[in-house]
């Protein structure tokens, strides 16, 4: 089924997160896009978290978080540091719709590769920068890592328990946030360009994409100079709301009752004509204010039920509740796995992976899914420099002798090193609690075995 | 005012709440005219605060105001035949409808995406709702907070010994409205190619669970089940937030922050070091082993926290970033209104309405040169009845 983006080339020079998930979803659209790495500074996922943990010989090209991030995509290394390597990137870009990028902001200027430029190459160009902090004001130099935007978003001050200190999310979930609004922003430059043929540059801040989460704090300061407090899992629009653990091992349900229909709901799935008879949790204000009782009785009453259990027994009833997943829950989830949100993608050096969607939306006319396996570096040099800017075979081999494009990266110390450097301490992660447990038999248990 | 991206469109949205407001707020920033039909006593956030003084008013709810800047409001009755016929003439006219309120079944009311392709070949029909509308939890109710349950982020917030922990400020509604505006994006293009509209089928639940970073591919590529571990990534430490003398600080040392074997050159002091005004750190073994730190990060912990504790927040991140370090702040909202770079880019805007008056809004999520995305005030309920009466 033809995909709606298909004709559309994107020279994608992002990286991490951010970047890389705003082209993953344009690629999984139809787009043909084309990673750029740098043989001197290979993009850092390929450094981190690596299949099995077990440092082999090409960790680079076993990278769970590069690999997911990048499915689909097309990719050469080319060294933008020497002039004949920024050429041939301003050759591509004269046969491309979109360009992305996620460096601070200066790289680019310095490389002469900023949109003033590019634009007179493609007069037409879409140019996409996604930034920390955005291209201009006082922090626009400053260097940014996703887990330093969500608190400076404001949202890490909205998180966290009652009465504690603020928190961040258990991962960088801004980083894709802005990737996803990227993703949407290079649509509708592509809408205004099938109208007038006109391009444009889009300026993407992490900080400012994240703000609006934050509106109704926001409101209530610009209206009562109030700052909200922490609250858990409450909620000022629902009581009781909160997160229960389940029998097992850590299982847990969220509940949320939204109005006294919920609440009569509740009380008759669970049993307790005596709490629907209580006339202090009779409204939302008596249930707001009896919150910790109610977290008392919920507890008690869910301890011993399994959580997936719970969780039907209570939507059937209609009430708004949810098993609290770890990774390997959402995988194997059976209603993700009939709406197909893990694709099965064939990864050289890995085998066949499930792979995560980054756009959740569901087409009647195509599948916004994985359009391939992410590249190993520097795959496609020869077919994208020979191929679609006719360089002939002896100049690519100049090329690589004179290190402008590889498929080697340029390694500080040996490799076995890098490798065990790269191992993470999952013995110590086992005691201490940051990993739950390794399946050895996971392969079989998600049916790839 | 220049043209938006994409101000040759018309939405109609059904939606309330958050979610489906937040896509059609993106639509409405760009350009779009979006027509927000509401129920006779309006959407259900109107209800919800905060509002000023705390006391209820359908035309000052500032979550209300947030979301709804830009859209035309026309109260209809779906369920009378007066404005079932006003709703039909409104869609015929429409590029995108989306809907998904959390109550409405739209198969009830005759007006599911089955029931209109054949009149409205040409629409884009968005649904945003819990769980999406196929699948075995297709009829279960949600919400952010079900979303984030069901994201793994949830079971990876938190401290250890307790309760999984959402995040704030609903970003499962947030990220569900950019799921739904992208695909109604991606939905429109493959019209202009092919001619036909189709069904955007959105869930909160995947829309969230397509943010998880890392913790379904760890279980994928590994079999290691991820646990929230005061909300700490697996690969290094330390990248928390800490308390300091006034607030608090995200130390994140980066790549330039401790020695690294290899890269950092002889003789060289480390970012972290520098901070710190101690050179002698790069010889300490916490400093020296990325691995002894994740693993002994109580005594990282105790190496910096007596620094930071006689340091102001603006300090430690102005010092930190001149040295290469991505350290950031932990802003309130008040912090974020007053903050010199968003101030000198303008992000935050005043925005007058007539019953709520002048109140300071959150700006458009991104930049644009040629058709620079804006935000103007929200309607009243019924405000552009007028305009469309049959």
């Amino acid at each position: 089924m033809p995909k709606p983006l298909e004709g559309v080339r994107v020279m994608d020079l992002t990286q991490v997160f951010a970047g890389p998930a705003c082209t993953r979803i344009l690629a999984d659209l139809g787009a043909d896009v084309i990673r750029m790495e740098s043989p001197n500074r290979l993009d850092i996922t390929r450094n981190l978290i690596h299949t099995d943990n077990d440092g082999q010989d090409v960790p680079w090209e076993r990278a769970l978080y590069f690999t997911i991030r990048n499915a689909g995509k097309r990719e050469i290394v080319v060294d933008l540091a020497q002039e004949r390597g920024r050429e041939i990137l301003r050759d591509i870009v004269a046969q491309s719709d979109v360009v992305a990028e996620s460096f601070t902001p200066r790289v680019m200027r310095a490389f002469e590769l900023d949109y003033g430029h590019l634009k007179q190459v493609k007069p037409d160009i879409i140019m996409i920068s996604l930034s920390g902090y955005g291209q201009d004001g006082p922090y626009s130099d400053w260097s940014a890592y996703g887990m330093g935007l969500e608190p400076s978003s404001g949202v890490s001050q909205l998180t966290g328990y009652k009465d504690g200190p603020p928190m961040r999310s258990g991962l960088s979930f801004t980083d894709p946030y802005s990737g996803f609004l990227g993703a949407g922003a290079v649509l509708a430059a592509l809408h205004y360009k099938r109208r007038t043929g006109k391009g444009q540059y889009i300026d993407l801040s992490e900080q400012e994409a994240a703000v609006p989460m934050t509106g109704a704090a926001l409101m209530d300061y610009a209206m009562n100079q109030r700052l909200p407090t922490r609250i858990g899992d409450r909620s000022p629009w629902a009581a009781p709301q909160g997160c229960y653990r389940c029998a097992g091992d850590d299982n847990w349900i969220v509940i949320s009752i939204e109005s006294d229909e919920d609440w009569a709901a509740f009380c008759d799935a669970t049993g307790h004509s005596d709490w629907a008879a209580d006339d202090r949790f009779s409204s939302l204000e008596g249930r707001q204010q009896h919150h910790d009782r109610l977290d008392e009785l919920i507890s008690g009453w869910i301890k011993t039920q399994d959580h997936y259990q719970a969780f039907h027994h209570l939507q059937k009833a209609g009430v708004i509740a949810a098993p609290v997943l770890s990774g390997k829950g959402a995988l194997l989830d059976p209603h993700f796995k009939e709406r197909g949100q893990y694709d099965i993608v064939d990864q050289p050096h890995n085998g066949k992976r499930l792979v995560g969607r980054h756009l959740a939306a569901k087409f009647d006319e195509f599948e916004a899914s994985a359009a391939g396996p992410a590249p190993t570096l520097g795959q496609h040099n020869q077919e994208v420099l020979g191929g679609l800017l006719g360089i002939s075979d002896e100049e690519l081999k100049e090329l690589e002798e004179q290190r402008v494009i590889t498929t080697e990266p340029a390694l500080p110390v040996p490799g076995p090193i890098v490798s065990a450097a790269l191992k993470l301490p999952y013995d110590a992660f086992l005691e201490n609690g940051t990993l739950q447990a390794i399946d050895d038999d996971y392969l079989q248990q998600l049916g790839l075995e | 005012m220049a043209e938006g991206s994409l101000s040759d469109l018309r939405i109609v949205d059904l939606t309330q709440g958050i979610a489906g407001p937040y896509c059609t707020k993106l639509f409405s920033s760009l350009g779009a005219e979006v027509i927000k039909v509401e129920p006779p006593d309006g959407d259900v956030s109107r209800k919800f605060g905060p509002f000023p003084d705390d006391e209820p008013d359908p035309e000052k709810s500032g979550l209300f105001l947030h979301l709804n800047t830009g859209k035309k409001s026309v109260t209809l009755d779906l369920k009378a035949d007066a404005g079932r016929s006003l709703l039909e003439k409104l869609l015929a006219e429409a590029d995108v409808l989306v809907e998904g309120d959390g109550q409405t079944s739209m198969a009830e009311l005759g007006l599911a995406h089955d029931d209109l392709k054949g009149d409205l070949p040409n629409l884009v029909y968005v649904s945003v709702t819990a769980f999406g509308c196929t699948g075995p939890y297709k009829d279960y109710r949600g919400n952010s907070l079900t979303a984030m349950a069901m994201s793994t982020i949830m079971y990876n917030t938190g401290d250890p010994d307790r309760e999984p922990l959402t995040t704030g400020g609903t970003p499962a509604d947030y990220i569900a409205g950019i799921h739904a505006w992208i695909g109604a994006l991606a939905a429109l293009a493959y019209r202009a190619e092919h001619g036909n509209g189709q069904h955007v089928d959105v869930s909160l639940a995947e829309a969230a669970a397509c943010a998880d970073e890392y913790n379904a591919g760890m279980y994928a590529f590994q079999g290691a089940i991820r646990r929230r571990y005061y909300s700490r990534h697996v690969f290094g430490y330390p990248m928390d937030i800490m308390s300091c003398k006034d607030g608090y600080v995200v130390v994140v040392p980066g790549a330039a922050g401790f020695p690294q074997r290899g890269l950092t050159q002889d003789g060289a002091v480390s970012s972290m070091a520098l901070l710190m005004e101690d050179p002698e750190l790069d010889q300490h073994p916490l400093f020296q082993s990325g691995q002894e730190r994740m693993i002994r990060w109580k005594e990282v912990n105790e190496l910096i926290q007596p620094f930071l504790d006689t340091k102001e927040a603006k300090d430690i991140v102005e010092f930190a970033q001149a040295l290469r370090m991505p350290f950031a702040p932990v802003p309130t909202v008040k912090d974020l209104v007053e903050d010199e770079h968003l101030q000198a880019r303008g992000y935050f805007q005043e925005i007058d309405h007539p019953e709520a008056g002048e109140l300071t809004y959150a700006g458009p999520p991104f930049r644009m040169t040629e058709t620079p995305p804006s935000i103007s005030r929200a309607p009243t309920l019924g405000e552009h009845n007028g305009e469309f009466d049959a």
